[in-house]
């Protein structure tokens, strides 16, 4: 799906850490995506399959010394070529990102107002009545009640999704093109996850930044995505529009994540549960890797299947594809 | 906040009260019989007795203590049978040297410690990192004495530089008064400094490892002002504890660095009064000692308290 127009359009990306032990970790193994402005793409995947560290690879935030290589493509530019001062240039500008722990993510020993401030006062020429009033804005626009009291007050003054709303005030501060949020809402109670999600797609709305979620939760994806990829052990497995990959999931994985949503049960029958593992990266398997949990399994498997498009501009990395034939 | 300290207080009581029973009576196991020291060796035993009572030395231990503490409790700390001084008087007198060299000795260990720190977690597994670790542990583990010697042969002996001992007071002449007490400053710093040095860069590793400091690149921010601000602001707690603890232990533990020096603070005031059998010094000095370091534990937490907002408020 390397549609014309896209925001962030990343090929081949593949990222190794280098432990300490000489073991080297293929977090992500020749991952392909792409966002344009105002749509959200959604990230699925089981804990470890590469999710975090694919934004990280966008955001240039990944530690010093790990291998990245192939391309993200960024408003025309490759940012793996960019110097790392051309990259904080972008952070917080053009792109910015919000992580999972709204409890963790504030600096503890700052006020709010201080911190979103920064980020104005760092990417935009203006003085600090313009930058405290421009965060105020920001702090009204995601709905913190009493803004300017607020903007004095620490972290652990307020209370998760208070400051979850903070964080969003802060990525937003200056407008970025693309809004990277990292398991959001994770951390936060149902109501509260309820609220965020609007805020978000308001905000997108109002904004038409391209917007990445990266999530666990399938209704989180239902409920705001326009498109979603779905990763499995640093490899996108299925991506498709958000109708389509619930309508008929093309990747067996996929049709496994989905027996999980309730309504699915019934259906799905034994594979509503997956039973089994993610494979260990460090030894890089080969063929699919999907392969020691999956029920279709043939003997062309143990080759690495590529992704595959199936109809709908939809992709699969799956030799058996495409799978109504299977399944229905 | 105010009941923190209000608690801090109110157990500040049964500390001092507790120390002082303790400085009491170890003193007093001390072998030797500080009238007949006192009285010198062809003393009469009516001189010698004529001592005792003036000091109170005849009545039982208890006794004396009630004496002394009442004493204390009225700002007397008795009088010096050596010199035949006020105690609060010696006090006075000496006290203000020995926080001289403890301030120098503690802006040396923090203006190396801290950096150092610093430079050796964002530099972490580097060679500068090494560097620091190998200077750090050299700091902590050279003794003082040794340390103190070396620097007197090299700038007061070889290069004459600076004078080998003595002290004049910096409102006499400050320029004298840094030179003769520079290389004691460096010699008390250095050790301290190789402690926060490591405590600092401990607390650096774990916040530059923290969401926060993942939020603040996610800004763009400089790497400084990552390291700096957010970082650094927050790893530094710990080590204000530290620091004043550690400042706390310069007041008493200077005692051999002030004796090679030949600086005429504390340590040397409890040597003499040690070595003289002149309880009163002893038990006044440790007792003062003591008060302040228990005072810097105060204000230790209260920096702590001032530079966590979460404690604050
Ligand atoms: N700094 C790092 N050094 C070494 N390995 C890492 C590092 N960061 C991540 N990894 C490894 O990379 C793999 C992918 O991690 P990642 O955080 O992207 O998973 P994720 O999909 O975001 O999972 P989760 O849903 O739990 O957040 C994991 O095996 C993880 O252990
Ligand atoms: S390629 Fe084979 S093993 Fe992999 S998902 Fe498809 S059927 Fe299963
Ligand atoms: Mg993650």
């Amino acid at each position: 799906m390397a549609e014309d127009g896209a925001l962030l359009e990343i090929t081949d990306l593949q990222v190794a850490f280098h432990g300490p032990d000489g073991r080297t970790t293929h977090a992500v193994d020749g991952v392909d995506l792409s966002v344009t402005p105002g749509r959200t793409l959604g990230i699925v995947g089981e804990s470890g399959s590469g999710k975090s560290v694919t934004s990280l690879a966008v955001m240039g935030l990944l530690p010093k010394g790990t291998e990245i290589t192939g391309r993200i493509g960024f408003e025309g530019r490759d940012l793996l070529k960019e110097s790392a001062r051309r990259l904080r240039d972008l952070r917080g500008d053009r792109m910015a990102m919000i992580f999972q722990e709204p409890m963790t993510s504030l600096n503890p020993a700052y006020t709010i107002g201080d911190q979103i401030s920064e980020a104005i006062l760092r990417h935009r020429s203006v003085g600090r009545r313009e930058a405290r009033a421009r965060a105020i804005e920001m702090l009204r626009k995601v709905r913190i009640p009493e803004p300017e009291a607020r903007f004095q007050e620490y972290p652990h003054q307020l209370s998760g999704g208070m400051r979850q709303r903070a964080m969003i005030a802060m990525a937003l501060a200056c407008d970025p093109q693309l809004l990277i949020a990292d398991e959001p809402t994770t951390a936060l109670d149902v109501t509260i996850q309820a609220q965020i999600l609007e805020l978000m797609r308001r905000l997108r709305e109002e904004t038409r930044a391209a917007i990445i979620l990266i999530t666990h939760d399938l209704g989180v994806v239902a409920e705001v995505c326009d498109e979603v990829a779905v990763m499995y052990a640093g490899q996108i497995v299925e991506r498709a529009a958000v109708q389509d990959l619930f309508a008929f999931p093309q990747h067996p994985y996929t049709v496994g994540l989905l027996g999980a949503l309730p309504r699915f049960d019934a259906e799905q029958g034994e594979l509503a549960v997956i039973s089994g593992s993610v494979p260990d990266m460090s030894r890089r398997p080969t063929g699919c890797r999907f392969r020691s949990r999956c029920p279709f399994r043939i003997e062309r498997c143990e080759e690495m299947p590529p992704l595959i498009p199936v109809e709908n501009g939809r992709l699969t990395r799956c030799w058996r594809a495409p799978l109504q034939r299977l399944v229905a | 906040m105010f009941t923190l300290i209000g608690r801090r207080l109110v157990q500040l009581v049964p500390t001092l009260f507790l120390v002082s029973v303790l400085i009491f009576s170890l003193q007093h196991l001390l072998p030797g019989d500080p009238a007949l020291v006192m009285a010198g060796e062809e003393a009469t035993p009516e001189v010698v007795e004529q001592i005792r009572k003036r000091y109170n030395l005849d009545k039982p231990l208890p006794v004396q203590y009630v004496h002394w503490i009442g004493g204390v409790l009225q700002g007397d700390l008795g009088e010096s049978m050596r010199l035949r001084l006020p105690v609060g008087q010696l006090i006075l007198q000496k006290l203000p040297v020995t926080l001289q060299l403890a301030f120098m000795a503690m802006a040396i260990a923090l203006l190396i410690g801290i950096p150092a720190g610093v430079i050796s977690a964002v530099k972490r597994g580097t060679a500068t990192d090494h560097a620091v670790n190998v200077f750090a542990l050299a700091g902590i583990s050279t003794p003082n004495f040794w340390l103190g010697i070396m620097l007197i042969l090299l700038f007061a002996v070889k290069l004459g530089w600076l004078p080998a001992s003595g002290y004049v007071s910096p409102f006499v002449d400050v320029q004298r008064s840094l030179a003769t007490t520079i290389l004691p400053a460096i010699v008390l710093g250095t050790a301290i400094a190789g402690v926060i040095m490591r405590h600092m860069r401990s607390a650096m590793l774990q916040a530059l490892d923290s969401d926060y400091v993942r939020t603040a690149r996610a800004k763009g921010l400089h790497e400084r002002t990552v390291v700096w601000k957010h970082a650094v602001r927050n790893a530094i707690t710990p080590v204000i504890t530290l620091g004043a603890l550690e400042f706390g232990t310069l007041l008493s533990g200077a005692v051999l660095t002030e004796q090679i020096f030949s600086i005429p603070g504390f340590g040397k005031l409890i040597v003499d009064a040690v070595f003289n059998r002149d309880y009163a010094v002893v038990q006044g000095v440790v007792l003062i000692t003591a008060a302040t370091y228990i005072l810097m534990n105060l204000l230790a937490d209260l920096g702590y308290i001032l530079a966590n907002p979460r404690l604050r408020t």
